[in-house]
C-alpha cells in the first residue's frame, strides 16, 4: 500500500487520503515521459531541418492524436459538471489530469505552426481575401498544384464508365481535354471561394483562440476542483457547473473547426459536413477506453483503495460501448454518403486510402472496422465483461491503440505522392507529443489527491450501484 | 375490492393454502429476509417492494437474468435477415445497377442491417422479458390479499409459492415470522395453484 498522507496538511482527518508516494516510481515517472518526450524532440528537430515537409506530417499526425484525447478528457470534466452527475466523482479527478495537460498544447503547436507551409497549400496563396483585384487566369496559375491533385485522384470507378466516354459514345480525344479544363476552371473557383476561410491570417488567428479557450477551461476547472480539496467548499462545485454549459458549446465549435483547419483542410477541395464530429467521436471514445485502462491501472496499483467500484468500471465500460457505436454510425455515415454518391470531388478522400497507394491504406481503413469496432463491440458487449477487469482491459487497449492507427490514416495519405511509408520520424513526433503531454498530467499526479476528497459527492459515488 | 366480493371465503372446507405473505415496513428488513429464505433455499419465492433496492439481486441469489443471451440471438438473427435478404434479392434473383453500385455491394444495404437488427432485438427484449416474467396472465393469487396493495406504496412483501418443494406450512411460516415481519397472510385459493414452470 502506497498512500501516505506526508504531503498533505491536517485537513483530512479521518478520512483515507489519495496520494501518490513521493518516494514511489510513480512519483518520478513524469521525469522519465517527460525525458522521452525531449528525446524525441531531439529526433524531430534533426526531421524539422533535414526533412521538414514529412517531419511537418508526422507531427500533425502526433499532436492531432494526442491532442483529440486530451480533449475528449476535458469533454468528460464537461459533461459531468453539466450533468451533475454523482457516480463519477472517484474517476472524475484522473480525467482532470489528462484534461489539465491541455496547457502544454499551445507550446507544442508551435512546430506545427511554423509548418502549416509545407501542410497547406492554400497558405501559400497571398491576398486571397482580396480576390476581385487579380484577373482570373492568375487564379488558375496560383491554384493550379492544388488542382492538380484533385483530378490525379480517382477517375470514376471502374462500374462507372468515364464521363466523356458515356456522353460522346468514344468521345472526342479535343471534347475531353475541353471538359478536362472546364473542370479544372471549376475546381479552382470552388478553391477561391475557400480562401475567405482558408487563409495564413485567419488560420493562425482561430488556433490562438483555441488554445486560449482549452487552456482557460481546462486550468480553471482544475483549479476550481484541486482547490476544494482542501476548502471542502460546495461553492468551488457550484461554480464548476454554471461554467459547464456554456463551455460545452464553445468546446464544441472550437474542437469542429479545430479539425476542420488542422486535418480537413490538408485537402481543400474535399470536405464533409460531418468531419467535426467525427473528430470528436474518436477522440471520446478514445478517451473513454483510456481513462477505463488508467482507472484499472490504479485500481490494481492499490491507490485507489476502495473507492473505484465494479459499478464505476461498468459504467465506464458501457460509455466506452456506446461512444464506440456511435463512432462507428458517424464513420460510416461520413463513408457511405460520399460512396454512394459516387461524385469525384468527394471520392478523393476515400480514393486515397482505399485502392490508390496499394494495400497498406486499405488494409487500414478494412481494420478500422474490423479491429477498432468488431472486436471492441464483441468484447464489449457483455454485462459481466464490463463489470471484470481483464477484458475490459483488453477492449480498452485495442481502441486506444487504434485511435493512434486511425489518426495516422487520416492524416498521412495526404503527404507526397500518399503512398504509405512509415517513418522514423512519425515515432520520434508521437514520443514528442505523447512524452511531454504525459509529463504534464504525470507532474499534476503526484501534485495533488488522485480523488477529489473535498467533493460532496464523494460519499455517494463511492457507495453508488447500477440498478 | 371490498370483503363482500370474496365468495370463495364462505367455502373455507375446499380451499388450499397457495401462497405465504410477509409484510415488511422498511428495506433494510425485506433484504434481511430475502437472503434467509434464499439461504433456507426455497426456489419458488418473490419479493415485491414500489421500488428497486439495491442488493436485492444478491439478497435474493438472482443468477443473471437470461434476456440478454435471447437478444443476442435475436440481433444475430436481425443482421442475418438483412444481409441475405439484400444478398439473395440483389445479388442473384434481381441483380440491377443502382447508382453506379455493383449488383451485391454490401454497403448499400447497410442501414437495413442495422436497422434489422435493432428491430429483431427490441423485438426478443420485449416479448422475452414478458416471456421470462411468465406474462401476460390475468390473474395472479396474490392479490388476493387487500394488504399486498401496499406494495406500490410503501410497504414490501416476501411471497413463498406452496408449490415450492420446500413449502410446509407450519416451517415455512415460522421461517417469515422470523424475520421480523409486520404481519404474515396465507393466501388460499378454491383449487390448488400450480406453477407453471
Amino acid at each position: 500500500m502506497s498512500t501516505t498522507n506526508q504531503m498533505s496538511g491536517g485537513s483530512n482527518v479521518g478520512r483515507r487520503i489519495y496520494r501518490v508516494d513521493p518516494s514511489s516510481a510513480l512519483a518520478s515517472a513524469w521525469k522519465v515521459a517527460g525525458g522521452i518526450g525531449l528525446l524525441g524532440a531531439v529526433g524531430a528537430a534533426f526531421g524539422f531541418v533535414r526533412a521538414h515537409d514529412r517531419f511537418a506530417y508526422s507531427y500533425l499526425f502526433a499532436f492531432f492524436a494526442v491532442l483529440t484525447l486530451a480533449l475528449g478528457f476535458l469533454f468528460f470534466v464537461l459533461i459531468q459538471h453539466l450533468t451533475g452527475a454523482g457516480w463519477s466523482v472517484t474517476v472524475r479527478r484522473l480525467a482532470e489530469f489528462f484534461m489539465s495537460g491541455l496547457v502544454i498544447f499551445p507550446v507544442l503547436a508551435i512546430p506545427l505552426l511554423l509548418s502549416t507551409a509545407s501542410l497547406f497549400p492554400w497558405m501559400s496563396h497571398r491576398g486571397a481575401e482580396h480576390g476581385e483585384s487579380a484577373p482570373a487566369e492568375e487564379h488558375h496559375s496560383a491554384l493550379d498544384f492544388l488542382v492538380r491533385d484533385a483530378n490525379a485522384a480517382p477517375p470514376a470507378p471502374p462500374s462507372q464508365p468515364a464521363v466523356p466516354a458515356m456522353r460522346h459514345g468514344g468521345g472526342s480525344k479535343a471534347f475531353a481535354e475541353e471538359l478536362e479544363q472546364a473542370e479544372h476552371a471549376e475546381h479552382a473557383e470552388i478553391l477561391h471561394g475557400k480562401l475567405g476561410y482558408l487563409n495564413r491570417g485567419f488560420f493562425y488567428t482561430r488556433a490562438v483562440a483555441y488554445f486560449a479557450f482549452w487552456c482557460w477551461i481546462s486550468i480553471t476547472l482544475f483549479r476550481l476542483s484541486t482547490e476544494q480539496d482542501k476548502t471542502k467548499k460546495l461553492e468551488n462545485t457550484v461554480k464548476a457547473q454554471r461554467l459547464a454549459p456554456v463551455a460545452t458549446i464553445l468546446f464544441g465549435l472550437t474542437l469542429t473547426f479545430a479539425a476542420i483547419d488542422w486535418t480537413m483542410a490538408l485537402e481543400p477541395l474535399w470536405y464533409s459536413t460531418m468531419y467535426g464530429v467525427y473528430a470528436f467521436a474518436a477522440g471520446v471514445v478514445a478517451m473513454f477506453a483510456l481513462l477505463t485502462l488508467v482507472a484499472l491501472a490504479f485500481r490494481r496499483s492499490g491507490l485507489m483503495g476502495n473507492a473505484i467500484t465494479a459499478e464505476h468500471f461498468h459504467d465506464l465500460g458501457k460509455l466506452t460501448f456506446g461512444f464506440l457505436i456511435f463512432w462507428a454510425y458517424i464513420t460510416f455515415s461520413q463513408f457511405f454518403l460520399v460512396w454512394y454518391s459516387n461524385i469525384p470531388e468527394e471520392l478523393t478522400y476515400y480514393h486515397r486510402r482505399w485502392p490508390v497507394h496499394g494495400g497498406a491504406w486499405k488494409v487500414i481503413s478494412l481494420a478500422l472496422f474490423f479491429v477498432k469496432f468488431v472486436i471492441p463491440f464483441l468484447v464489449l458487449l457483455s454485462r459481466n465483461v464490463k463489470r471484470h477487469t481483464v477484458l475490459l482491459a483488453i477492449g480498452a487497449a485495442i481502441i486506444v491503440v487504434m485511435h493512434v492507427v486511425e489518426m495516422y490514416w487520416v492524416v498521412m495519405p495526404n503527404y507526397a505522392s500518399g503512398a504509405f511509408a512509415p517513418n522514423w520520424l512519425d515515432l520520434a513526433c508521437l514520443l514528442t507529443v505523447g512524452g511531454l503531454y504525459l509529463a504534464v498530467v504525470l507532474r499534476n499526479m503526484t501534485a495533488h489527491s488522485l480523488i477529489p476528497v473535498g467533493d460532496p459527492r464523494l460519499e455517494r459515488a463511492e457507495h453508488f450501484q447500477n440498478a | 375490492m371490498s370483503s363482500s366480493m370474496h365468495p370463495r371465503s364462505e367455502r373455507p372446507a375446499t380451499r388450499q393454502p397457495v401462497l405465504l405473505l410477509a409484510e415488511y415496513s422498511t428495506t433494510s428488513h425485506v433484504v434481511h429476509a430475502a437472503e434467509k429464505v434464499r439461504d433456507a433455499g426455497y426456489s419458488h419465492w418473490d419479493t415485491h417492494t414500489p421500488f428497486p433496492i439495491h442488493g436485492m439481486d444478491s439478497a435474493m441469489g438472482l443468477k443473471d437474468s437470461r434476456i440478454g443471451w435471447i437478444v443476442l440471438v435475436m440481433g444475430v438473427l436481425g443482421l442475418a435477415t438483412g444481409l441475405s435478404m439484400y444478398l439473395y434479392m440483389n445479388e442473384f434473383n434481381y441483380p440491377i445497377v443502382v447508382g453506379g453500385k455493383p449488383p451485391g455491394a454490401l454497403p448499400a444495404a447497410v442501414p437495413v442491417y442495422f436497422e434489422l437488427t435493432v428491430l429483431f432485438s427490441a423485438f426478443g427484449a420485449v416479448f422475452g422479458m414478458l416471456h421470462l416474467n411468465r406474462l401476460p396472465r390475468h390473474n395472479h393469487p396474490i392479490f388476493e390479499s387487500d394488504r399486498f396493495r401496499a406494495a406500490s406504496d410503501d410497504k414490501f412483501f416476501v411471497s413463498i409459492e406452496a408449490c415450492d418443494p420446500k413449502f410446509n406450512l407450519e416451517s415455512t411460516r415460522n421461517l417469515l415470522e422470523s424475520t421480523h415481519p409486520s404481519a404474515v397472510e396465507l393466501i388460499e385459493e378454491k383449487e390448488a395453484h400450480s406453477c407453471s414452470h
